[in-house]
């Protein structure tokens, strides 16, 4: 693991431009630095995602859990390979290079998993870790975490998950445990940081975003979001060997404003174009295979206007590539946010050190 | 009608940006569908798009990307903001 912030060189004087000024895209590239970040993640462009509910059933039930929420849940099962094989075949067909395969539990049918893999061999699953998966299923494996023990306990129904989690996927280069951060478990993440540290594990942050009609404790406010901040910086400050984000990161997540708001979400169930990008390619399939373009998004049943989940970021901040584009250090946080979203869901990809140790105000609005 | 040499120029931008093999701009079909055709996506498109920004001294809307499927039309884009300046 390399991921660290360093202080960074300052940028130099020709390359910087007054606020809301433009500079050539081809004068901010010139830095050796920036070009190296830029030829490193752009690389990956080729990337075309759709995500899949594997099953209807789950092991833990947790408070305000995204599959649980609204029709998806009620959905009939398709729980042969034969037909995931054919659905991951004409995936590949249209152009989906990378899958992501999560709801209900996907550790609980590791060969439809194992299926997936078979034919497209770049995703990620999204698990609670209480069951390993198979090793040659080899995509990156997302662990979520909601705080220490006693909070797992009390909304997850879970007792030592975090132990349960680490036992199982220690040493586990597929394994980055996801902390997702309720307006009631900031700062468990000191004690289950140290945890995760202290055996070799590495972390991302995510942000509860509510379900529709969710009102619930662990709904954000202002205070929270602006406590989560200052806490996400400071985790990155003191474990920068094992946490994979950066201080753009934890501005565009933690904004007054959601991700939809700050960037335009271009998944379907927001973005009515198919021209091209993720609202012509994206689809987010159900566990009986089949697809709505009207739901379509990778945390279905979110508020969109709450929304500020890391696996949407993690598209629709990335494909705002020209918002950056103009702006020294708009695009020196938009390379480490591409680098840190490659380093979370692409296997073997290490993230480098942060370009920029500082928060940056995503364009065209304040911090 | 965009001329010529602007189409070659597109054309060999698209070949260096998105690092397209065998093809020159010579031989690149100015109406082949960039994304229907050739699989080029938002990210590719984008790349291209802040180049082609930075070599003509334009600004290319993100609203105007669905406009920009094929080299003619891309080419002809170009001269109208060219035209406009």
């Amino acid at each position: 693991m390399t991921a660290m912030n360093v202080k960074h060189a300052p940028i130099p004087a020709s390359e910087q431009s007054a606020a809301g000024s433009k500079m050539k895209f081809s004068q901010i590239i010139a830095d050796p630095v920036v070009r190296e970040r830029w030829e490193k993640v752009r690389r990956w462009f080729f990337l075309r995602e759709s995500t899949y509910d594997m099953t209807n059933r789950c092991n833990i039930r947790c408070d305000g859990c995204y599959y649980y929420e609204g029709e998806k849940q009620f959905t009939k099962e398709n729980g042969r390979p034969g037909d995931w094989r054919a659905l991951m075949e004409s995936e590949k067909q249209r152009g989906i290079t990378y899958v992501v395969l999560a709801g209900a539990e996907p550790s609980l049918v590791p060969e439809l998993c194992q299926t997936c893999y078979d034919v497209i061999p770049l995703g990620s699953i999204a698990s609670n870790g209480f069951k390993r998966l198979p090793e040659r299923v080899g995509y990156k494996i997302h662990i979520s975490v909601w705080g220490n023990d006693d909070t797992s306990r009390r909304i997850r129904n879970a007792k030592d998950l975090l132990a349960k989690q680490i036992d199982n996927y220690r040493s586990d280069p597929r394994a980055v445990w996801v902390y997702t951060f309720t307006r009631e478990n900031i700062d468990e993440i000191y004690a289950v940081m140290e945890a995760l540290a202290g055996n070799g594990c590495r972390a991302t942050f995510n942000m509860f975003s509510a379900p529709v009609g969710y009102a619930g404790p662990l709904r954000h406010d202002a205070g929270s979001l602006a406590r989560t901040r200052e806490v996400m910086l400071d985790i990155l400050a003191k474990y920068p060997e094992h946490v994979l984000y950066s201080p753009y990161n934890a501005v565009a997540h933690t904004h007054r404003l959601g991700l939809h708001d700050l960037y335009a979400c271009s998944y379907p169930r927001m973005n009515p174009s198919t021209d091209i990008g993720l609202g012509r390619s994206f689809r987010q399939y159900r566990t009986d295979l089949t697809w709505d373009r009207g739901v379509a998004c990778c945390v279905p049943d979110t508020d969109c206007p709450d929304c500020r989940h890391y696996a949407a970021g993690s598209a629709v901040v990335t494909a705002r590539l020209y918002r950056h584009g103009s702006d020294p250090e708009a695009f020196r946080a938009w390379l480490d946010y591409v680098d840190t979203y490659l380093a979370v869901w692409v296997m073997g990809y290490e993230k480098g050190k942060n370009l920029l140790d500082r928060p940056t105000p995503p364009p065209g609005f304040g911090l | 009608m965009a001329d010529t040499k602007m189409i070659l120029r597109v054309a060999e931008i698209l070949i260096e940006e998105l690092k397209l093999e065998d093809v020159t701009p010579q031989t690149f079909d100015p109406e082949i569908d960039l994304i229907d055709e050739m699989g080029i996506d938002s990210m590719d498109l984008t790349t291209v798009v802040l180049v082609l920004q930075d070599e003509y001294g334009i600004s290319i809307d993100e609203d105007d990307y669905p406009k920009l499927k094929t080299v003619r039309l891309i080419a002809e884009y170009i001269e109208q903001k060219l035209n406009e300046k």
